[in-house]
């Protein structure tokens, strides 16, 4: 569930097609703040058995879980299926109601962070482990992650894994008093970048073991790692420290070197203090092969959502590897000589990603790094 | 076509409960609303709450700015650490650097600061449109800036990875003993897997903020509620750590409930403070429960 559409083929579509997914905000009141823009979701129709919720987190979640069912079996015993996802909000809107003049009970108890992951995990049947990661803007990433492991420690067979957050006045009024959204559009990297801007989405992916069982597979989960910067609570790390540590001991869980990386997908905000610090990072990292690596940020396009959007960056590598497609980084026209990357600009790239680094940071200085390889074709 | 992710890793051999090397818990430090350390806990908690739905713990005084407009959750997890330092002497020279792992688990206490920040910014709201005396719209201008930082749980690990220079692995989980019982398996893990060379398992479990709150949702969390914060540190040893999902509580995990009353995440580390304090050397279990799901940790 994204900006761009209510299902996979749909945000794979946009954004390989260039499609914007922002808008003015329409779902509550923006006119006194600062920016009202965002990357929201127009058309979500609660299913059936959601309306009585009223979250728009697990609405989201649900309607993605719905697409995923559609794409995937899960072939594990309810005790073997875990649930793991990452957000920075959880189920904060329900909070404001809980707070409001009449809040009811059912708003209190949804307010707590892991509602929504309780929610699916009743939804799909899961009675295995139900984990929510709390890694702000990193969280998705993390709970890919925690998915892997818990399927190596063989505490489950299937996992379902991914990330949430829904666009609330309470993320928009925190965000806007901060000034970190741009009032322009967002240009990840570009040498006009003047901040982020926020969007709504869902994302969940079907992990197993690799046993050859099952259907087809769209990619691998390589290696994974994450790392705090110890630095500042709201602004990242000055020097990539903890960013760094991350992509670092991603790849050496991954046993890959930067000679096998043949993409990045950059957490890219459109700040101005990220996008600069994250290339600094890749540059150190990937040492001289960053040159010749096709980087990109898909945030142009939906705005950044939060806890699903390391998780949606992670399909979108996979979908890469498998249609031999690179999207562009929508807003990106004058790269950024501080950001100097072999940034895809202006179109899709045409190549076939094998293996794919995908970075993430977040409020509080989480860090994490994902590597991902595509199926072969 | 399946929308799917595998771990290569997993195929690399046959699935393994156990890691492949020992652990350790070095250290526990615990603070509740009953006090300092698991001496200061009731023989019956319940029965010491005397009716009161929850048991506060006191905002710790640390100095310097950032400490100022930390909220007291932060200041309260950098105080369990601080505890399990000093009273294990440490030095935190030992823990500083990317060689120490933190994982950090709550299952309430972002509520006071998201609470503050909604209703800062309702004021603000208010003062816009002429509600409030100028005075008063003057002090909650700045809300936003100031609380909505401290409304991500991130902000309360990160408080205490800036003060102790914690720049390794790292994770935050969101939920009650159970999510604690998984962030002690994680630590196990990123132990065994040589990814650190030790372990920071931390909990903070605040209430009092949102009192009326949990009085509506009462089927969710038992009494009294207990404010508290503990933490545990792992380090490679020669105990082996099983994972499980027992559908009974352990004998730990009753004992400090009783003990402590409802602590949520920080039960756990309780548990293991309690074990520790009776002699426990060799095979520990510690369950936790949250929302009907009950996990598990052996070592043996």
């Amino acid at each position: 569930m994204t900006p761009l559409g209510a299902d996979l083929d749909a945000f794979w579509s946009g954004l390989v097609t260039g499609s914007d997914g922002i808008s003015m905000i329409e779902r509550f009141p923006v006119d006194d703040l600062r920016v009202g823009r965002g990357g929201e979701i127009k058309k979500l129709r609660p299913l059936p058995h959601t309306r009585h919720t009223g979250c728009r987190a697990t609405q989201l979640l649900l309607a993605a879980a719905q697409d995923l069912l559609a794409r995937a079996v899960i072939s594990a015993s309810p005790e073997r299926v875990a649930v793991v996802l990452g957000t920075a909000l959880g189920g904060v809107e329900q909070l404001e109601r809980a707070l409001a003049r009449g809040g009811r009970p059912r708003h209190a108890a949804g307010a707590l962070y892991d509602s929504p992951a309780h929610a699916l995990a009743h939804r799909l049947g899961a009675r295995g482990p139900v984990l929510t990661v709390g890694t702000a803007c990193a969280a998705g990433a993390t709970a890919l992650g925690i998915g892997a492991d818990l399927l190596r420690a063989d505490a489950a067979d299937v996992v379902i894994a991914g990330g949430y957050d829904g666009l609330c006045r309470f993320v928009m009024r925190g965000f806007d008093a901060l000034r970190s959204l741009t009032r322009e559009r967002v240009r990840p990297f570009d040498r006009r970048r003047s901040g982020l801007l926020l969007g709504e989405a869902a994302a969940l992916v079907l992990m197993t073991r690799d046993d050859g069982k099952g259907g087809p597979k769209l990619g691998r989960l390589l290696g994974h790692a994450s790392a705090s910067d110890g630095s500042h609570i709201a602004a990242p790390d000055p020097n990539g420290r903890g960013l760094e540590f991350a992509v670092r001991a991603a790849l050496d869980e991954a046993a890959v070197t930067p000679a096998d990386v043949d993409f990045v997908s950059a957490h890219g905000t459109g700040t101005p203090l990220n996008d600069r610090i994250e290339a600094e990072v890749l540059r150190r990292t990937l040492g001289r092969r960053a040159s010749a690596i096709p980087v990109n940020s898909i945030k142009g396009a939906l705005g950044h959502s939060m806890g699903a959007a390391a998780a949606l960056e992670a399909i979108m590598c996979l979908l890469a590897s498998r249609e031999g497609v690179v999207p562009h980084t929508l807003g990106l026209e004058e790269p950024d000589p501080a950001c100097d990357l072999d940034h895809v600009v202006g179109s899709p790239r045409a190549t076939r990603p094998r293996v794919s680094l995908s970075t993430s940071l977040g409020f509080g200085g989480c860090n994490a790094a994902l590597v991902l390889e595509g199926a072969e074709t | 076509m399946t929308v799917s992710l595998e771990s290569r890793s997993a195929a690399a051999g046959p699935a393994n409960p156990t890691p492949p090397t020992g652990t350790t818990v070095e250290a526990v430090a615990v603070l509740t609303g009953w006090g300092h350390g698991i001496r200061a806990l009731p023989a019956d908690a319940a029965r010491a709450a005397a009716g009161r739905a929850v048991i506060p713990l006191f905002r710790p005084v640390l100095e310097g700015e950032r400490f100022r407009r930390a909220t007291r959750e932060c200041l309260l997890g950098v105080a369990a650490v601080d505890a399990l330092l000093r009273e294990s002497n440490i030095a935190r020279d030992m823990i500083r650097g990317s060689a120490t792992a933190l994982i950090y688990v709550t299952g309430a206490a972002y509520g006071a600061s998201n609470q503050a920040f909604i209703v800062a910014e309702s004021l603000k709201q208010a003062s816009s449109e002429g509600g409030l005396t100028e005075k008063r719209a003057g002090s909650v201008v700045s809300s936003g800036t100031l609380h909505f930082p401290y409304t991500a749980p991130s902000a309360m690990a990160g408080e205490v990875a800036i003060e102790f220079g914690l720049t390794g692995p790292y994770g935050i989980l969101i939920g009650g003993a159970a999510a604690t019982i998984d962030a002690l398996w994680q630590a196990t893990r990123l132990l065994a897997g040589g990814r650190c060379e030790r372990a920071l398992v931390l909990a903070v479990e605040t209430f009092e903020e949102c009192a009326a709150l949990y009085a509506r949702g009462r089927w969710l969390v038992r009494r009294p509620l207990v404010e508290a914060a503990a933490c545990a540190l792992l380090v490679p040893g020669a105990l082996r750590a099983r994972y499980d999902a027992p559908r009974t509580p352990s004998t730990l995990e009753t004992l400090a409930r009783l003990r402590a009353g409802e602590t949520l995440a920080c039960a756990p580390l309780i548990a293991l403070a309690l074990a520790r304090d009776g002699g426990a050397a060799g095979s520990v279990s510690v369950t936790g429960e949250w929302r009907g799901r009950r996990a598990g940790l052996h070592w043996q």
